[in-house]
């Protein structure tokens, strides 16, 4: 008993991974700022918190997050209608919510808690699980990306719902109503181009099939992003020497568009290491979810990581142009806290899921 | 949950797990082939896309060729002025910039207020801007002592195309104007690009108008060079990457001759016309003025509209070239060419003598055609029809001739074709023939056409220019040469002329013994310039007719019109017995031949022999 109060609870393998993509991060954020040292140092800050963060998140017993799931739930929608009522107006959209010094987006609270609330709602349901309880979890994922979407911010919003939706699938959702909704989803898709999406979003997409019909507006993104990353070649231009970087060429170069810089100044063999990080971290969260210890620790590494991982592929996909413009910042290496410290968060539940084992069974 | 269930559950977790991680292993992969295809299989072209978007080519204008007469001094050359040029980048207040700098440099409100206008635009894309051209000595005295207080502002030079002679060379020469633009030039430098062009003159792109600045301007122009900025994304020019300087145009060398020039510009005063002397050896065009002129200097570096409107408005036509494109009956200087032709067909000999009773009967109808003198010459042989110019001899000569074989003989001399090498522009006038006058008028070619051709009237027109040749082809005893204005032309530029007149030898000393008697001897009609200088001169002077008339006495009402009276011709060349140049005056409305026309001729001649 004295030997587990003091036992620190952490996974080597992502522990070291994740810091080895944070300091690469700074690197990468060093030359996408344009040599600028204040904001490396102030995100040197956010990752060493961060770091904090998921050391703490991974103690505690996979229990207690269960137990909290519900509050942390209705914690996270609060913050949302915070957000709603108080948060200030940036470029037409209400994201950000200030607490004393401290300001952050609200959303991204919403993208841990509805997947751990769901493994915790699903994980003692009997296969295969129910149309009631699909149900009940349909409308929960429905809400939580409306709440998102209506910010407006549909990037964050299509990732609430994933996280959602993969708890769903890993938990036993039946083959048939997966193939039910996808028929639907084929089936709705110009309702949901026509009446849902907004004007601009409808702009992006098209954007993304002929970028050429607006080289100097809508299309600016993509365009110099791709030349960005093509004229990077194999090797790279070198730190600090990409002239799409350096002239502002690429737009968003610290947050959004970061992996156009790490293509452009590295190369073919800077990016193929970076995803080779990336799926090295998956991976081992797929073992981790698998060796897990019950059903509501699978569930919570399945849904964290497949979360982690739509994010990251999503923004990959935008900045090479094969999925129009969201706002998605790539995981562990764009600017920014909010959705850094959800991240080292996420793992740190991860973490916490892994490691914490019951030796007798249930 | 018992042991069985969780494990069916585990097991479903398992399979639904490594489902969807594989889904996002193969999403992987779809984003590193498709960076893949980026980076490497369509490298160069995104390597291109990002040279283009940083790279910012700009020409840098060539300075232009120097023109020099045959003697090597310079006719048209680049003057260098001074600009003040500053680099609004480094400059925080306009306002306050121009404040400190007025009482150095004189501004007007209008070079003030551009300089602000402009001023922003050109800071925020790092560019210069001229603040004043064309300093004066004390502006850049007063500026170069207190430079120290203008780091951001400097002296810049820019030329100006100007001639030291701008009034007497500008038809021969021409000027230059602003150019579009020289896309064509510098195929990798985007058309858009022009507009920051580096320039060398103050008129910025410049190219030739007219005359020798356009027949050579490719010559002169050089080549651009060209200096490649990097360029940021908001379009602010940052450190120079590439710097290809440009070539100089060449200069051009021409048989120009400034101070023969100078006489026929003198010499013609307030009347206008046309002069042009050839070289007899080379075929270099020493002399090509025509009047009234105008001034290249204006035109090359901007006149006011009210002194363009002026300039092509004049009833006068200043931009006319008369040398190179005024139609005039050759009048009596055709003269010589029938003789020959008579000679060359065994029409006439040296010897053989008609009646001159100062007047020619057309057998057919009876239609009178007169000469110059009442009562006629008498007895007139070849030489004296030429001394004398008498009409009728010619009037009969020509009758026996026919046009046909008349009209291809005048052809050899260069009559109705451009003569000149590379002159900008030149009219070949018009030779006719009987095949024309039917297609083109309807009307069948009468011998009375051919009886007015025998003595330079009807419808055969040739310029100055080709008189010129004529008279040069005369002079050097049938050997024709191209006239030409650069004394090394390009090839392409100059088009070749080979013909050549052949004539017995003995005809040739009879007909230049004839010629110098017109001016040399008693008999002589231009005899009054005769003591105009100490060295015998060759020629033949004419009197073109604008009005048919029928009568002395019906063109004394005539002369009342200026406009109506008669052009003086001549050609002649010199000195004899072995001439170095021939030349060609018309003066228009100027009336006898010998004794208006002559003078002119006879002060080039002697300025190109350099006799005083």
């Amino acid at each position: 008993m004295n030997n587990k109060l003091t036992k620190i609870y952490f996974d080597p393998y992502l522990f070291f991974s994740i810091c080895l993509l944070s300091i690469l991060g700074l690197v990468f954020l060093y030359s996408a700022s344009n040599a600028d040292l204040s904001i490396v140092l102030r995100q040197s800050a956010y990752v060493l918190f961060g770091f904090l963060i998921m050391l703490a998140a991974s103690q505690p017993d996979p229990d207690l997050f269960r137990r909290t799931s519900f509050l942390f739930l209705v914690f996270a929608v609060l913050l949302l209608g915070i957000t709603f009522l108080f948060g200030p107006e940036i470029n037409g959209a209400q994201r950000w919510v200030r607490m004393g010094p401290v300001s952050f987006q609200s959303s991204e609270f919403l993208k841990l808690a509805l997947p751990i609330f769901l493994a915790s709602f699903l994980c003692d349901k009997k296969l295969p699980i129910q149309t009631r309880e699909v149900g009940i979890t349909l409308i929960i994922i429905f809400l939580a990306f409306s709440l998102v979407a209506r910010q407006p911010d549909l990037g964050t919003g299509l990732i609430v719902a994933l996280s959602g939706i993969f708890v769903l699938f890993l938990s036993g959702l039946s083959w048939s109503f997966i193939g039910g909704a996808f028929v639907l989803l084929v089936i709705s898709s110009p309702l949901i181009w026509n009446v849902l999406l907004e004007p601009f979003q409808r702009q992006r997409i098209a954007t993304l099939f002929n970028p050429e019909s607006d080289p100097f507006g809508a299309g600016w993104n993509i365009i110099q992003s791709k030349i960005a990353i093509g004229s990077g070649g194999i090797f790279g231009k070198g730190f600090g020497q990409g002239s799409q970087t350096q002239l502002n060429f690429l737009p968003e170069t610290k947050t959004d568009f970061i992996f156009s810089v790490i293509g452009e100044e590295f190369g073919f063999i800077g990016v193929f290491l970076l995803l080779s990080i990336y799926f090295f971290i998956l991976m081992r969260c797929l073992y981790l979810a698998l060796t897990a210890r019950d059903r509501f620790c699978r569930l919570v590494i399945g849904g964290l990581s497949l979360t982690f991982a739509a994010n990251l592929i999503i923004n990959l996909c935008m900045v090479v142009g094969l999925l129009p413009v969201v706002g998605m910042p790539l995981p562990f290496i764009s600017k920014g806290g909010s959705s850094l410290m959800s991240l080292f968060f996420a793992f740190g539940i991860i973490t916490s899921m892994a490691t914490h084992k019951k030796f007798l069974p249930q | 949950m018992i042991f069985e269930e969780r494990q069916v559950e585990k097991n479903n977790f398992l399979s639904r797990a490594i489902f969807i991680f594989v889904l996002f292993s193969f999403s992987f992969l779809v984003v590193l082939l498709q960076v893949f295809s980026l980076q490497v299989s369509s490298y160069s072209a995104y390597e291109l896309a990002a040279l283009n978007n940083k790279n910012y080519s700009v020409p840098i204008q060539p300075l232009r060729g120097e023109i020099f007469d045959r003697n090597g001094h310079v006719i048209v050359r680049n003057m260098k002025t001074f600009d003040l040029i500053t680099q609004p980048h480094s400059i925080d207040d306009a306002e306050s910039f121009l404040q400190l700098i007025k009482p150095v440099i004189h501004l007007t409100e209008l070079e003030a207020n551009q300089y602000l206008e402009n001023f922003k635009e050109k800071a925020f894309v790092n560019k210069e801007l001229v603040l004043k051209k064309n300093l004066s000595t004390e502006e850049i005295a007063r500026f170069g002592v207190r430079r120290f207080m203008f780091k951001n502002a400097f002296i810049g030079e820019r030329y100006r195309r100007m001639s030291d002679y701008p009034e007497i060379f500008s038809h021969v020469l021409g000027y230059t104007s602003r150019a579009e633009d020289q896309y064509d030039s510098l195929s990798d430098i985007p058309r858009s690009h022009w507009e920051d062009a580096e320039l060398v003159y103050t008129n910025g792109l410049i190219e030739g108008i007219t005359g020798l600045e356009q027949t050579y301007n490719q010559m002169l122009s050089g080549t651009y060079g060209k200096r490649v900025y990097e360029i940021n994304a908001r379009g602010r020019l940052g450190e120079t990457l590439e710097d290809e300087p440009s070539v100089p145009g060449e200069d051009i060398h021409t048989h120009l001759d400034i101070s023969a020039q100078m006489s026929a510009s003198k010499a013609f005063g307030s009347r206008k016309g046309g002069v042009v002397a050839i070289d007899l050896e080379s075929g270099g065009i020493n002399v090509l003025f025509s009047a009234p002129s105008y001034s290249i200097n204006k035109l090359a570096n901007g006149m006011t509209v009210a002194d363009f409107q002026g300039l092509i408005t004049n009833p006068s036509k200043p931009f006319f070239n008369r040398a190179l494109q005024g139609r005039y009956p050759p009048a009596s200087t055709i003269k010589p060419a029938i003789a020959m032709f008579g000679l060359t067909n065994k029409l006439v000999g040296w010897e053989e003598e008609i009646d001159d009773p100062g007047f020619f009967t057309l057998p057919e109808n009876g239609r009178i055609y007169r000469g110059w003198k009442k009562g006629g010459h008498k007895n007139v042989n070849l030489k004296k029809a030429l001394l004398v110019s008498s009409n009728t001899y010619f009037f009969k000569l020509a009758y026996q001739s026919d046009m046909q074989e008349l009209a291809s003989y005048l052809a050899s001399f260069g009559f109705g074709t451009q003569v000149c090498g590379d002159c900008f522009d030149e009219d070949g006038a018009f030779l006719p023939t009987p095949d024309w006058k039917y297609n083109n008028l309807n009307i069948p070619w009468f011998t009375g056409d051919t009886v007015n051709i025998g003595v330079g009237q009807g419808y055969l027109v040739a310029t100055p220019m080709q008189l010129a040749n004529y008279a040069s082809i005369l002079a050097n005893k049938g050997r024709a040469l191209t006239p030409s204005i650069a004394q090394s032309v390009l090839s392409d530029a100059v088009k070749q002329n080979n013909y050549q007149v052949s004539l017995g030898k003995k005809d040739w000393i009879n007909l230049h013994d004839a010629l110098t008697g017109v001016i040399e001897s008693d008999l002589g009609t231009a005899r009054s310039i005769r003591d105009l200088k100490n060295f015998k001169v060759a020629g033949k002077s004419g009197t073109a007719e604008l009005v048919s008339l029928d009568s002395k006495e019906a063109y004394q009402d005539v002369r009342g019109t200026e406009l109506l009276r008669d052009h003086s011709i001549i050609i002649a060349f010199g000195p004899m017995p072995n001439p170095k140049y021939a030349v060609s005056v018309v003066v228009e409305n100027g009336e006898s031949g010998g004794a208006v026309a002559g003078p002119v001729a006879i002060k080039v001649l002697k300025s190109l022999l350099n006799e005083q």
